[in-house]
């Protein structure tokens, strides 16, 4: 049984989350509260290791639909990348769906990808 | 909270009272700048004012900027009073943005968005709680803005100076150095959020103090 798929979501608000066989995460909305962490840093430290776990070879977050974040929840994405690229031994690509039609997007997630160029991967869909 | 910078600030060359203009040659400032410093830290004594403009990353240009910030022929849209340590953060960018989104074009409006919550979440974190936070939503002719203004204590002003200062000088290294920050901790903590409005969504930034009371005027074209 995928552990992947299996990781509970958090309710969170203004942000809706679905995980997705066999190793999709979509996030829209906006996240916005002070401290996103307290909802999301979990959630997304359960998926890295479940995708561990499961032996993914990639992790596909389809961020396309989060309209807005804070700076707070910029750093939980740069939280996720830092402990793909940290990983010894087997580790998957973690890819960002972005939309080219967010402006936050674009310049936040080409930043991301220069400081973990080895374990990311950015795709744009309009 | 963030510790302060525990630099001493320095006075301004002369008569308490000091400039920094940074806009682009494209740029038409109403006012010419009175003392211009190329570099280093710039204190703000109380009593004094003070102006600095950072431009966006990308700008074309955006800025008719009038003394203090102001844009030439402006008109206030909305007016939010709230204070430092309220959780008016929230409620407040969801309704600025939604009015952005209803009267700017779609690109202008998620700048603006990104600018009213970043300025905003500044001020209220950092603001002093005696005094009233204002954020309007600006338009003139050919720009549009956002400005929040507050109350601070000095250290926070030299601060909030010192990185206006390196966003103006390289607003992409700053968003990248603050970016990695995030990774790494830190002191003071992370500074990504006015990073963000220069480098990310290319918004100008007006920075004005006068004696205690910030303002920080976040604006493109419209």
């Amino acid at each position: 049984m995928s552990q992947f798929t299996s990781v509970p979501v958090p309710k969170a608000d203004a942000v809706a989350i679905q995980v997705m066989a066999p190793n999709q995460v979509k996030l829209s909305g906006t996240i916005t509260q002070k401290d996103p962490s307290s909802d999301l840093a979990g959630f997304f430290k359960a998926l890295h290791n479940a995708a561990l776990a499961d032996k993914l070879g990639e992790v596909r977050a389809d961020v396309s639909g989060l309209t807005f974040v804070n700076s707070s929840a910029i750093r939980l994405f740069v939280d996720w990348a830092t402990w793909v690229k940290n990983e010894r031994g087997q580790r998957y690509t973690l890819r960002f769906i972005t939309s080219r039609n967010v402006t936050w997007q674009k310049t936040s997630f080409m930043a991301l990808m220069s400081l973990a160029k080895e374990v990311l991967a950015i795709e744009q869909v309009s | 909270m963030a510790p302060f910078d525990r630099k001493q600030p320095q006075p301004p060359p002369s008569g308490g009272q000091s400039r920094i203009s940074a806009a682009r040659p494209e740029f038409r400032s109403a006012t010419p700048p009175e003392t211009p410093r190329s570099s280093g830290k710039m204190g703000v004594p109380a009593g004094s004012s003070s102006k600095m403009q950072v431009a966006g990353s990308g700008s074309s240009g955006a800025s008719s900027s009038r003394d203090g910030g102001s844009l030439a022929g402006e008109r206030s849209l909305v007016r939010v009073v709230c204070n430092a340590g309220s959780g008016a953060l929230e409620y407040t960018h969801a309704f600025i943005s939604a009015y952005a989104a209803d009267h700017f074009r779609g690109a202008v409006a998620q700048r603006l968005s990104v600018g009213a919550y970043e300025l905003l979440s500044n001020a209220l974190n950092f603001g002093s709680v005696s005094s009233d936070i204002v954020l309007e939503l600006l338009e003139a002719d050919q720009l549009v803005g956002v400005r929040v203004s507050n109350e601070a204590i000095q250290a926070r002003i030299s601060m909030l100076t010192e990185h206006l200062l390196k966003l103006r000088n390289n607003a992409e290294q700053t968003f990248m150095e603050e970016l990695r920050r995030s990774v790494t901790g830190g002191i003071p903590r992370p500074m990504l959020g006015l990073a963000r409005v220069t480098h990310e969504v290319g918004l100008t930034l007006d920075f004005q103090v006068n004696d205690r009371r910030v303002s920080v005027t976040a604006q493109c074209r419209r």
